[in-house]
């Protein structure tokens, strides 16, 4: 089937069972599995492990790095507009609720795009998150992202490894895993970022391909700066020339030189492939490279549609995290979030749009999420012990820069999820209209909100992995419950 | 918990007067109903049923059966529970009545137990003490206590004997294993031509005695295992701390390997950043409470322990207890440390006590310091053959490509070969705990030195046979290492903080003077903003090898070297080094450093520069800022064009004790640039970096101890188009072809010799000539080059 603005899929998408028969072969299977071992179901230890059927094919997790504010985006709640001395108790939204394409579902004023597009989204209003002691960003990602808190005796695998190591790419030359938007080197707490942005212990085959400027993705699968294709082509097929001219060819039969070859074909049919073009988004029409450009995360948003058109398997694209950037608002909450919502709004319901329009949203789950929300009062919970972060500590707001969410909220938070079989136009969960703004019904925990992002991947949440002599779960202990949001 | 029900039951129950028949009445029913979570190596909820001393030892909430006493058997009351949540076993129907009345019955008869008798035979224990096995005869005169018990092995089990590797493979292997880098290709020609009979032995004894070279090459697996590095999670908030020094220290001067363990676990303040671990912010697991992490650490490394499982809850997998993991945790821990299991708190104190009570026992009611002292006393304790073999295994490990227990963190799991660990782990101690000495010991046995194992997918399917030893991947830091030095692209500085250099060795003599224009009354000041420009012009003489430059102003400057800016700078105490070579031509060049006075009053201006030109005999040129160089007033253009009517004047040689104190800095710039009297940069030496990490170098915030063997189709990727390595590549090209070649042929030869040890065939030689083109350019030894850093056979050691 060939799209209108995209590319063609691939006809010949594997079979599930090809698929991992292609991953085995990748990871070099006979020596690897020897400290892994295959995947299998908690309590039994010869049953292969038993899939939920999966709901959707391809994942993307929009990543809202650092404490998007759910009163201030999807779960407004009484709006107490600017005023020189307003009280903080009094403040519980800095945004006016909205109308929706769903009856009585509002979010906050600035999300109108998404706003039309919430009839195909269920709205998960109960999110919540343990505290972890003072409340830190890259911890909280940490957990969000790997569904441990951290530290871990072995490095835990992000839920993107996850769907890798597992599922495998979805087309073969597409890495499974990729990772758009977040730099990695420069900015603060990076390292820790780095803690969390990997394959764990299932290895650098299944962690992420980094791409932190969407615009020089193409750059990530071209031959580097400075050569031209034809060296670069003619290189390879020289490279395979020496290959076979090694005198001791018996030492090629090699299994460990043998795989390290795969791996160079594996990496050169990417790069010489024509789904290298999803990289490129300077092959969109014009009109639909503005309707993303509002930002980076727009440009990342139109490239998580292009790559998931061609077979990726988990992208993740974020607003970055950087700190007290973007949605980490210690102070000006209000005037930064405003930024955010142009930053988002019209990226996000394009995105749903475009993936609809080419009749993959059903099959692509659209994960919309952040660490925590915010709140104007409470660091962390209702009697938490984390330190106060706001830059304000006063009672009142004395001028616009302190009118905003200040503080690091782990009680209530939402998260929105589109296609992968979601329900539609549905809310799951409710906080409290008062503060404090908790979950007071059908809360979400992080290992909870993974069963569910798995279950609907088709992925058990009981799914273990040997390392270390012991099992290593999907969710903690496989212990974790998958909303009941399918439908 | 136990309900009305259940208590009427018992009471109904008649005493019953035969003996219960053990074998055939009491085996069969725990095997059905228990078997599966409580017996062999399973033990749900740290309770085993395998023995009868497991049995008796009870689970982690207490005793399960009290022998004779129905009351206290907690096991009757579990199994006749009709709450499901608490009922044994939890799946299934459960116990009849009639079989809980049997094994009521069997308890108050005292739970006889036939002797002897296990569900499994006991899990693997491994020997603690040091065992002295009886060498076997050696055969064809391999004397080599190794050899004796491997040809032993082998002849025993009708395998063939591994094929000795030839001399180039052997000289390869042994670089990189003992020292980490590639022999030269004069090193390569002067052991193949050597006639000595000894000349391997002679060799592995001549690279251990590289110290600095060894301690680079080591510094990659011991930050590995002590999860050191320089930078990293944790010490943004100084949650973690560096051995660096010490551990570079330590393994240049060889430290005997039990006084480095009693240095790290009780350590002084240069030492303790192992113990410590790492300190996260914000509230934690229990589990990973530093003194947590400080039992599991020191399991781990030291003993391939792991106490990972048993610091939240008794192992499942192995005999280790939660007590276990908390009595080590007690020995560093300030205060009394409550027992958690799994995040839960006991209401139990730990005992500091650590795992091993055969060999002594820490006494927990001494202070810390002291507890500490006598953990470190046990664990090097002379009897204490498991440390000993631990280390041994993992040196066998990196250089023989396979632990003799593997993975090698798995101590508790039973060696191939008892013995070989044995007479390895003997060494150790023979030698006085001197791991170069294990090295040499395993280097110089004829079992090292064979034909590497040729795997299959299925070799391993069947269990671990030895059939020699097994190719190893290059690690991140050989790979990069042998890059470097191949094409003399080394970074000029290291990350670490380590000692490399005796004091005093790293300094080129300092020859620059600080010069100005000559315009100045006696005891003026140049302005804010006066803009002088200087000039040298030199002779460069043909064959040029190498040309560093270091250059300052007080306060900031553009250097021009025949028309190219060369170096920036605005910080006169962050003097620029870098490489001049490629700015120069053989015949007259020409410097023109264009310097700015800065401040906001008229100061003292001056500007320094000193280059070293280095022809194809490593003898230097020294050029430097003297009164040989004139001054114009005149003011260039953006590209360092002066109008043709400028004045050249003489300098002024300035002097103020203020520069006096900047120019030691300087002085050890160049000294690094030249490589005289430094060690060139090691990728061990350095921070990750993306190339690195590309080729397998860890984070380090979990103990690394097998770093994969694999190459991820990721990592293909970068090397394929990674912009760093492509940069490296063509900057190491362009150093490459200032080398005087013969012919494209010349360089490949070279190539081949220098990376691989062996000299191109006909066949390579022919496809390196389509690459390189007929005459030798940036782009053809750039992509040859590339090619063969991708060959299979150079990413291993074979």
């Amino acid at each position: 089937m060939s799209l209108p603005h995209g590319l063609p899929l691939d006809p010949a998408l594997p079979e599930p069972l090809a698929r991992r028969e292609f991953l085995r072969l990748l990871a070099g299977a006979g020596l690897a599995t020897l400290s892994l071992g295959a995947p299998k179901l908690l309590g039994s230890d010869d049953k292969p492990v038993v899939h939920p059927p999966a709901k959707a094919d391809a994942c993307i997790l929009i990543w809202l790095a650092g404490g998007m504010a759910a009163p201030e985006t999807f779960d407004p709640k009484r709006y107490a507009p600017y005023e020189k001395g307003l009280e903080y108790k009094r403040v519980l939204s800095t945004f006016p609720a909205i109308n929706t394409s769903v009856d009585g579902v509002r979010i906050c004023q600035g999300l109108e795009s998404i706003a039309q597009v919430m009839d195909r989204a269920t709205l998960i209003r109960s999110a919540v998150q343990p505290d972890l002691g003072s409340i830190l960003h890259s911890r909280h990602q940490f957990h969000w992202h790997t569904g441990y808190v951290p530290p871990q005796t072995v490095a835990a695998p992000h839920i993107g490894a996850w769907m890798a190591r597992v599922l495998g790419p979805r087309n073969p030359v597409m890495p499974a895993f990729i990772n758009i938007g977040q730099r990695l080197e420069g900015v603060g707490e990076s390292e820790e970022l780095k803690a969390f942005t990997t394959g764990g212990f299932f290895g650098g085959e299944y962690g992420p391909m980094n791409l932190p400027f969407p615009e020089d993705a193409a750059a990530a699968v071209r031959p580097p700066k400075g050569m031209d294709a034809g060296r670069f082509v003619n290189r390879d097929k020289e490279f395979r020339r020496l290959v076979d001219a090694t005198p001791h060819r018996d030492l090629l039969s090699d299994y460990q030189q043998e795989s390290m070859l795969r791996s160079m074909d594996n990496a050169y049919r990417l790069l010489s492939a024509k789904e290298r073009a999803a990289f490129d988004l300077t092959l969109e029409p014009k009109e639909v490279q503005q309707a993303y450009d509002t930002s980076r995360f727009g440009r990342g948003c139109l490239l998580a549609r292009r790559l998931v058109e061609n077979g990726a398997r988990f992208v993740e694209v974020t607003t970055e995290y950087v700190p007290f950037f973007q949605w980490d608002t210690h102070g000006k909450g209000h005037d930064m979030v405003s930024k955010m919502h142009k930053e988002i709004d019209r990226p996000i319901a394009r995105l749903i749009r475009d993936l609809e329009a080419r009749g993959l949203l059903d099959r692509t789950l659209v994960v919309i999420a952040s660490e925590f929300s915010r709140d104007a009062m409470i660091e962390g919970r209702p009697g938490s012990k984390a330190g106060d972060q706001s830059f304000h500590k006063g009672t009142t707001i004395e001028n616009p820069d302190h009118y905003g969410l200040h503080r690091h909220f782990t009680g209530g938070t939402s998260v929105v999820m589109f296609g992968g079989g979601v329900g539609k136009g549905k809310v799951y969960g409710a906080t409290a209209d008062e503060r404090p703004l908790v979950a007071i019904k059908d809360p979400v925990s992080v290992e909870d909100m993974h069963a569910t992002i798995f279950t609907a991947m088709g992925i058990s949440p009981k799914t273990a992995f040997d390392i270390e002599g012991r099992p290593f779960y999907a969710t903690v202990d496989g212990k974790g419950k998958s909303a009941n949001i399918f439908g | 918990m136990r309900s009305p029900l259940v208590l009427a039951f018992f009471l109904a129950v008649a005493p019953l007067g035969a003996a219960v028949d053990f074998d055939h009445e009491i085996v069969p029913l725990l095997r059905k109903q228990c078997g599966e979570c409580h017996t062999g190596d399973k033990r749900k909820g740290g309770f085993s049923m395998n023995t009868r001393v497991s049995l008796l030892e009870g689970s982690e909430n207490g005793a399960v059966v009290v022998p004779s006493d129905v009351a206290k058997s907690k096991l009757l009351e579990l199994v006749a529970s009709a709450d499901l949540d608490v009922r044994m076993p939890p799946k299934g129907p459960g116990l009849s009545p009639a079989e809980v009345a049997k094994l009521k019955a069997w308890i108050a008869e005292g739970a006889v137990w036939t002797s002897g008798f296990a569900f499994k035979q006991p899990a693997y224990e491994p020997p603690l003490k040091p065992r002295a096995p009886v060498l076997p005869t050696a055969q064809d005169g391999r004397e080599h206590p190794l050899d004796r018990v491997l040809d032993a092995w082998v002849k025993a089990k009708q395998l063939p004997r591994p094929a000795v590797a030839d001399d180039a493979t052997f000289l390869r292997r042994v670089h990189l294993d003992l020292v980490g880098v590639l022999p030269t290709a004069a090193e390569n020609a002067a052991f193949l031509a050597e006639r000595a009979p000894d000349k391997r032995a002679k060799l592995v004894r001549a690279l251990l005695s590289r110290d600095a070279d060894y301690a680079d090459h080591w510094m990659v697996f011991w930050n590995d295992l002590l999860r050191n590095d320089y930078a990293g999670t944790g010490y943004i908030d100084g949650g973690r701390k560096q051995i660096t020094g010490w551990l570079y220290a330590a393994l240049s001067e060889n430290k005997p390997y039990d006084v480095f363990v009693r240095e790290l676990i009780a350590p002084t303040p240069v030492s303790e950043g192992f113990a410590k671990g790492i300190i996260w912010r914000g509230s934690v697991s229990a589990g990973a409470r530093p003194e947590l992490q400080f039992s599991q650490s020191i399991s781990q490394t030291f003993l391939g322990i792991n106490m990972k499982c048993a610091s939240c809850h008794d192992s499942f997998v192995d005999r280790w207890k939660l007590r276990d993991a908390y009595g080590l945790a007690a020995i560093t821990s300030n205060q009394p440390l409550e027992l958690v299991r799994c995040d839960i708190p006991t209401g139990k104190t730990a005992v500091a006590a650590w795992p091993f009570p055969e060999l002594g026992q820490v006494d927990p009611t001494k202070p810390r310091t002291e507890r500490l002292q006598q953990l470190a006393a046990l664990m090097t304790h002379p009897e204490n053959g498991r440390l000993q073999r631990t280390i041994v295994n993992r040196l066998w490990h990196r250089l023989m490509g396979r632990g003799v227990v593997h993975p090698v963190d798995s101590m508790q799991t039973e060696p191939w070969n008892q013995d070989l660990l044995d007479v390895l782990a003997n060494r150790l101690v023979e030698s006085k705990y001197d791991l170069k000495a294990v090295l040499e010991f395993i280097a110089t046995s004829q079992a090292y030195q064979s034909r590497t194992e040729t795997l299959t997918r299925t070799t391993d399917d069947k269990g671990y046979v030895y059939r020699g030893p097994r190719a190893k991947r290059l690690t991140a830091e050989q790979f990069v290492d042998a890059l470097w030095r191949l094409t003399g692209t080394a970074p000029l500085k290291v990350d670490a903080a380590v000692a490399r250099t005796p004091a005093g060795q790293a300094s080129m003599a300092w020859q620059a003077q600080p010069l100005w224009s000559n315009d100045k009354a006696k005891g003026a000041l140049p302005p804010v903003g006066e803009t002088r420009v200087f000039r040298l012009r030199f002779q460069v003489p043909a064959g040029l090898a190498k040309a560093g430059c270091v250059v300052s102003c007080d306060n900031s400057y553009e250097l021009f070297v025949n028309g190219k800016t060369a170096s920036k700078g605005d910080d006169w105490q962050a003097p620029q080094a870098f490489d001049l070579t490629s700015y120069l031509r053989a015949g007259e060049n020409e410097f023109l450093l264009v310097g700015r006075n800065g401040g906001n009053a008229p100061n003292a201006a001056a500007i320094w520069l000193q280059a070293f030109l280095r022809d194809a005999n490593g003898k230097d040129i020294t050029i430097a800022t003297s009164r040989a160089w004139e001054w114009t007033a005149a003011v260039p253009n953006a590209k360092g064009v002066l109008p043709a009517n400028a004045t050249w004047r003489p300098v002024a040689v300035l002097a103020n004790p203020v520069w006096a104190t900047g120019e030691p800095k300087m002085a050890e710039l160049l000294a690094q640039l030249s490589g005289k009297g430094v060690p060139s940069a090691r990728a061990s030496l350095v921070k990750s970096d993306l190339l690195q990490r590309s080729l397998g170098r860890p984070n380090r915030e979990q103990i690394v101890s097998m770093r994969p063997n694999e190459l991820s189709t990721l990592e293909a990727i970068d090397l394929a188009n990674g912009q760093a390595f492509t940069d490296l590549l063509g900057r190491g090209a362009a150093n490459l072809l200032r080398r005087p070649w013969k012919s494209p042929d010349d360089f490949t030869q070279w190539l081949y010799i220098s990376a691989l040890c062996r000299s191109p065939s006909a066949a390579e030689l022919k496809v390196a000539q389509e690459i390189l083109g007929p005459r030798l350019n940036e782009q053809g030894v750039a992509d040859l080059l590339w090619a063969v850093c991708m060959l299979p056979e150079f990413q291993t050691i074979r």
